[in-house]
């Protein structure tokens, strides 16, 4: 059996830390998203180029160097602003808070693409029939685009997902005490990284493999009225 | 705004339309189409593809913003101004989604909405734009689907039915929102030519409800004999209207009499 030689308690810490900064970059991330693709079909110049702009720069420069830049770049850029609005104090910014900030930011913009194609796979029609029955546009976006698009988004937002997941081991770089960081002090204190990392592997494993049943259930829910064929 | 002699005129009328115009790009569709229905007429209008008749519809309930002319529901003017880039808008979309929920449009391919059974499909405007009690609004929609013959296939999806079936349903729909103007946008022409009669025989009865309704058409026979008037359009504009009786006995313009025959090319 696997020896985590008392480290076990505190490698689970870190794996609830782990499903924290998945779960709030993925809300995050869904909400840029959906923002980012309404923003690219809405026809409006201002709109249309900073949606791309922002896709464009996230999905072409690392993970990793996004996240160092935002952490490091983000709290001089902080730092510097502050005392222009009249406050003097150093401020640190949350690790937290900015690691799941830039793993959302990062992600957004996957998820933008794949929203837009789910969207775009929605027939008009089903859309001006609810305009035409007295929705406002709030109304046709969570009562008919957002169902309706689920279907075709699902596949697309599950690998997103699944890779988020693993993204999350980035926030150790910037201090946050995830399953990971808490794997790498224990082989450290111990000179035995085996038992950790493989820990750490078969949590991630088990993270994936119940994601992967939920989409399963999910794809099975927002089926509903689809003919099989 | 409402001042105007066409306005006060409207008071009088279900639905006026004066002098429509619509492009898209530089192609004119409509040029300046006008039509008024007072409280239970059936307005059928013919034409042939291309003469703008879906768009004119589409007009009323401005789900295409018109470039000019003037709409009034229920003697009620829906506000338009041009936008900076010389773009029609609405300039009260309260004002354009309350009037819509008095003009339930039918369409061609049905659109119902496919993540919703049946019953959902018809109560779901009633609940979450009229916010009606639930309870009331099911009642209601079971009531309206046993009236269009449907009612036992209410927890079925809409991929589930036939294309008649889906009209039906569709229908239901729109009489659940208990509107005051019905627009039918070539309501069969979707349909296997055996499902058509389906259709038609409950817009029919609904005529003989008396429910006011603007009907596109290529049902020549339904025109005919469901409609208190017949309007004929070609290339954007009216080239023929009145009573069916008078419009099919006596054609006046030579495009109508080419499109009864068969020959308007």
């Amino acid at each position: 059996m696997l020896d985590l030689q008392g480290y076990g308690p505190s490698i689970l810490d870190g794996a609830r830390l782990t499903v924290a900064v998945a779960l709030v970059s993925l809300a995050i991330a869904m909400l840029l998203g959906l923002i980012t693709a309404l923003a690219k079909l809405s026809g409006m110049r201002a709109a249309v180029i900073a949606a791309t702009v922002y896709t464009t720069i996230i999905r072409g420069v690392p993970d990793l160097v996004l996240m160092l830049l935002i952490f490091f770049g983000g709290q001089v850029l902080v730092n510097d602003l502050a005392p222009m609005v009249g406050y003097d104090e150093y401020v640190d910014i949350n690790p937290f808070i900015a690691g799941c900030l830039t793993i959302g930011f990062i992600f957004g913009a996957y998820m933008g693409e794949t929203f837009r194609g789910a969207i775009l796979a929605v027939p008009v029609g089903l859309l001006e029939a609810g305009a035409a029955y007295g929705m406002s546009r709030g109304q046709v976006l969570i009562r008919i685009l957002i169902p309706q698009m689920m279907r075709h988004a699902l596949p697309g937002f599950g690998n997103n997902w699944l890779v988020l997941m693993k993204t999350t081991a980035l926030v150790s770089v910037i201090g946050l005490e995830d399953m990971v960081r808490k794997a790498g002090l224990a082989a450290g204190a111990t000179r035995e990284p085996f038992p950790f990392y493989f820990a750490v592997g078969i949590l991630f494993l088990a993270f994936t493999t119940l994601s992967v049943l939920a989409l399963r259930w999910a794809e099975k829910h927002y089926s509903a009225g689809v003919r099989q064929v | 705004m409402h001042e105007t002699a066409s306005g006060r005129a409207a008071e009088h009328h279900a639905l006026v339309c004066e002098d429509i115009h619509k492009s898209f790009g530089t192609l004119e569709v409509l040029k300046g189409v006008s039509l008024s229905a007072h409280k239970g007429d059936v307005i059928a209008m013919l034409g042939s593809s291309g003469s703008g008749k879906s768009t004119f519809l589409r007009c009323i309930n401005l789900l295409e913003t018109p470039n000019s002319g003037q709409v009034f529901v229920g003697g009620e003017l829906i506000r338009m101004a041009t936008d900076k880039r010389g773009e029609p808008q609405a300039v009260d979309r309260r004002q354009v989604e309350r009037l819509r929920t008095r003009l339930a449009m039918v369409f061609q391919s049905f659109n119902l909405w496919s993540h919703m059974t049946v019953l959902q499909n018809v109560i779901e405007a009633p609940v979450h734009v009229l916010k009606k009690p639930k309870r009331e609004a099911i009642e209601q929609a079971e009531a309206l689907l046993e009236k269009v013959g449907i009612r036992a296939r209410k927890n079925d999806y809409p991929a589930h039915l036939s294309g008649g079936q889906q009209q039906r349903v569709a229908i239901a729909r729109a009489l659940a929102m208990d509107p005051d103007v019905m627009l039918f946008d070539e309501p069969t022409s979707a349909l296997d030519p055996e499902l058509v009669n389906e259709v038609l025989k409950v817009i029919k009865d609904l005529a003989e409800e008396g429910r006011t309704m603007i009907v596109v058409t290529h049902e020549m026979g339904f025109a005919r004999e469901v409609s208190t008037e017949t309007v004929f359009l070609h290339e954007g504009r009216v080239e023929e209207a009145g009573p069916p009786q008078e419009v099919f006995e006596h054609p006046k313009s030579e495009r109508f009499q080419q499109f009864l025959a068969g020959t308007l090319k």
